[in-house]
C-alpha cells in the first residue's frame, strides 16, 4: 500500500514461498509420511484458518474477540447436521460458513456498540450463552452431540485437501485484505476509531463486515472439522477454551501479519500434540506463560521476534 | 460571500454542566472564522457538536441550508466538513502517507481515479510541508509535523469546511507563522475554515471575523479590530486593557 520500496522488494520472495509451501502441502499425500503427521498438518490448517481469520478482527481491527468458538462451532453443526440431513459436504462445509456469517451479524449489532474490554468481556458471555443453548437444544442433539453419517469410504486425504484448500483460502483472503483499502480503514480504527470516523470511515460498519467475514471463514473450518472428526458436542466447538485457543494463536504469532497466525497455529498445534499425551493440562500452563513473556517482551508475537533476531543477524540495529 | 453554515440554539450539558448555552453564529464562505475564549468556554465541545464526533444537547446546525445536527461525523465529512484536533490523533502504528490515504479514500467527496491517489496524496504532503515524511510512521513524527498531519489528513477529505482545533498550540513562532499561511492560502483557495486558537496574535492576524465564548455563551463578535475594543471581552476573557491596548503591534501583518 504505501510505495515504500523496501516492502515491494521483500514481497516477491513472499509469493514464492507461499507457492512452494503450497506445492509441498499438495504432495504430502503421496510421499509416504505417516497417517498421523498427515492428521497432525490437517489439524494445523484448520487452526491457520481461524488464526488468520481471527486475526483479520482482532489483529489488523484491534477488536479482540473471546467469542469465536460460537462461528466455529455454527460451522461444524450447520456442516454435520447437512450431512446428516443428506446433503453432499461440498455443499454443506459452505453452509457452515454462511450460518456462521449471519450469527456473526446478531452478535456484531449489539457488541459492536462497545469497546475495548467492553467488546471483549460481552463476546465471553455470548459465547457461554450459546453453549448452554446448544447443549439443551433438541435439533442439535443436546449436550450428547452430534454423530456424523459417513457416505462411502473414509478417505484421509480428501479431508486433507479439504483443509488445506480451507486454510490457503483463509491467507488469500487475508492477503488480499490487507493489501486493500478495506484494509486501510480496518487498521484505522484499530488505530483511533474516532479519528477514522472523522475522515470517513464508518467503524461500525466495517467491525461489522471484519467480523462476518472472519466468522465465515471459522464456520468453513468447523465444518471441515466436523466432517473429518464425525463426531461433534458442545463442551468441545462451542466451549471458551476453544475460543481462547484461537485467540491465542495469532496473539503468539504475532498480531496484525500475515504469516504471525501461521506461525503460531503451528507452534500451537504442534505443542499440543506433544504435550497433551504427557501432561494432559500442563500446556495450559505452558500458553498461559508464553502469552505473558510475549506481552511483557514481543507485543510483535513470534513473528516479531523473528524480524528482530534477523535485523541483528543482518547486523542492522536492534 | 453567502451564508454556508448557520448555528442556532446550540446546548450541549455533561451532566449538570452546560458546556456550550444556546449558541447562534453564521460562517460565510471562504472566511476564517476564529472561535476564541478561555479554558473551559466550549470552543472544543462546539467544534466536536458541528463535527458530528459529539450529539449536540439541543440545537440546529445548518450546512447549505441542510440540517446536519447530530449527525455522525462519517456522514458529516462527506458534505465537506473535516475536523482537526486539538492534541493530534494521528494513526500511530501506519506511515504519514497511509493516514493521508485513509482520509481520501474514505472521507473524499470525490475518490481520485486509481492512477492519481497516489499523486494526490503527494501534493498534500508537499502543500503541508511533510513531503518527504510518507514513508515515516506517523507515530514517529515530531509534535510540529504532527499537527501538520492532523491538516494533511483533513484536507485529502477535499473540506469545503475545515475545522482547525488549536493547530498551532506547541509550536514555535517559524512553525506558527507556516501554519498560518498555510490557513490563509487555503482560504483563498476557497475553503471555508473555522479556527480555534489560543494564541491572540494568531487570530487577530489571520481571521476575517471572530466569536469570543465564556462559559459557553458567546460574548461578542465581529472582526478582529471590534473584538479588540469590546469592553465586555477585554474584561471577561482578557482582564488586561494594557495589552490589548497595542493595537499596532497586533495589527501589524507579516
Amino acid at each position: 500500500m504505501s510505495a515504500a520500496p523496501a516492502s515491494r522488494a521483500t514481497r516477491l520472495p513472499a509469493y514464492a514461498v507461499a507457492a512452494l509451501a503450497l506445492l509441498a502441502f499438495l504432495a504430502v499425500p503421496w510421499v509416504g509420511i505417516s497417517n498421523n503427521a498427515i492428521r497432525l498438518l490437517l489439524t494445523t490448517f484448520l487452526w491457520v484458518t481461524t488464526s488468520l481469520a481471527w486475526n483479520l478482527l482482532g489483529g489488523v481491527t484491534g477488536q479482540v474477540s473471546f467469542g469465536f468458538a460460537v462461528f466455529y462451532g455454527l460451522g461444524a453443526y450447520t456442516a454435520g447436521l447437512s450431512i446428516n440431513g443428506g446433503i453432499t459436504p461440498y455443499a454443506a462445509i459452505p453452509a457452515g460458513g454462511a450460518v456462521a456469517a449471519f450469527g456473526s451479524l446478531l452478535i456484531g449489532l449489539p457488541t459492536f456498540r462497545l469497546r475495548g474490554p467492553y467488546f471483549a468481556i460481552a463476546t465471553i458471555g455470548v459465547n457461554e450463552a450459546v453453549r448452554i443453548v446448544m447443549s439443551n437444544l433438541d435439533i442439535t442433539g443436546g449436550a450428547s452431540g452430534v454423530r456424523l453419517l459417513q457416505a462411502g469410504r473414509f478417505s484421509q486425504a480428501e479431508h486433507y485437501y479439504a483443509a488445506l484448500g480451507v486454510a490457503s483460502l483463509a491467507f488469500l483472503v487475508s492477503w488480499r485484505v490487507m493489501h486493500s483499502p478495506f484494509g486501510l480503514a480496518l487498521r484505522a480504527i484499530r488505530e483511533d476509531q474516532d479519528a477514522a470516523a472523522d475522515v470517513g470511515v464508518h467503524p461500525f460498519r466495517l467491525k461489522l463486515a471484519v467480523h462476518a467475514l472472519a466468522a465465515c471463514l471459522t464456520g468453513v473450518a468447523g465444518g471441515v472439522f466436523a466432517h473429518y472428526t464425525a463426531y461433534i458436542h458442545p463442551d468441545g466447538v462451542f466451549s471458551f477454551a476453544t475460543s481462547t485457543s484461537i485467540l491465542l494463536m495469532p496473539v503468539i504469532g504475532g498480531l496484525g501479519t500475515l504469516s504471525g497466525p501461521v506461525i503460531g497455529a503451528a507452534v500451537y498445534s504442534i505443542v499440543q500434540e506433544e504435550m497433551v499425551v504427557h501432561f494432559p493440562q500442563f500446556h495450559l500452563l505452558l500458553y498461559g506463560a508464553l502469552l505473558i513473556l510475549i506481552m511483557l517482551f514481543e507485543p510483535g508475537g513470534l513473528a516479531g521476534l523473528w524480524r528482530r533476531l534477523a535485523r541483528r543477524l543482518r547486523g542492522g540495529g536492534p | 460571500m453567502t451564508e454556508l453554515l448557520s448555528v442556532k440554539g446550540l446546548t450541549r450539558h455533561f451532566g449538570g454542566i452546560a458546556a456550550v448555552v444556546n449558541l447562534q453564529f453564521r460562517v460565510k464562505e471562504r472566511e476564517i472564522f476564529g472561535i476564541i475564549g478561555p479554558n473551559g468556554a466550549g470552543k472544543t465541545t462546539a467544534f466536536s457538536m458541528i463535527a458530528g464526533s459529539l450529539l449536540p444537547t439541543a440545537g440546529s446546525i445548518r450546512f447549505r441550508g441542510r440540517e446536519i445536527a447530530g449527525w455522525p461525523s462519517q456522514r458529516v465529512v462527506h458534505l465537506g466538513i473535516c475536523r482537526t484536533h486539538q492534541v493530534p490523533r494521528p494513526f500511530t502504528g501506519m506511515t504519514v502517507y497511509e493516514n493521508v490515504e485513509v482520509g481520501m479514500r474514505f472521507g473524499g467527496r470525490r475518490t481520485p481515479p486509481r492512477g492519481e491517489v497516489a499523486d494526490e496524496i503527494e501534493r498534500i504532503l508537499e502543500f503541508t510541508g511533510l513531503s518527504g515524511w510518507g514513508a515515516s510512521s506517523a507515530g514517529s513524527l515530531p509534535t510540529g509535523n504532527r499537527k501538520r498531519l492532523e491538516l494533511a489528513r483533513a484536507l485529502a477529505t477535499d473540506p469545503v469546511v475545515l475545522l482547525c482545533d488549536e493547530i498551532c498550540g506547541g509550536l514555535n513562532p517559524t512553525e506558527t507563522a507556516d501554519i498560518l499561511s498555510l490557513l490563509r492560502r487555503l482560504r483563498d483557495s476557497g475553503i471555508t475554515i473555522l479556527y480555534i486558537e489560543h494564541d491572540m496574535r494568531a487570530v487577530m492576524r489571520t481571521c476575517d471575523r471572530i466569536m469570543v465564548l465564556n462559559y459557553g455563551q458567546k460574548l461578542a463578535e465581529g472582526t478582529p479590530e471590534e473584538i479588540q475594543d469590546d469592553e465586555g471581552v477585554i474584561e471577561a476573557y482578557l482582564g488586561r486593557r494594557s495589552w490589548m491596548g497595542r493595537k499596532e503591534e497586533i495589527e501589524e501583518q507579516p
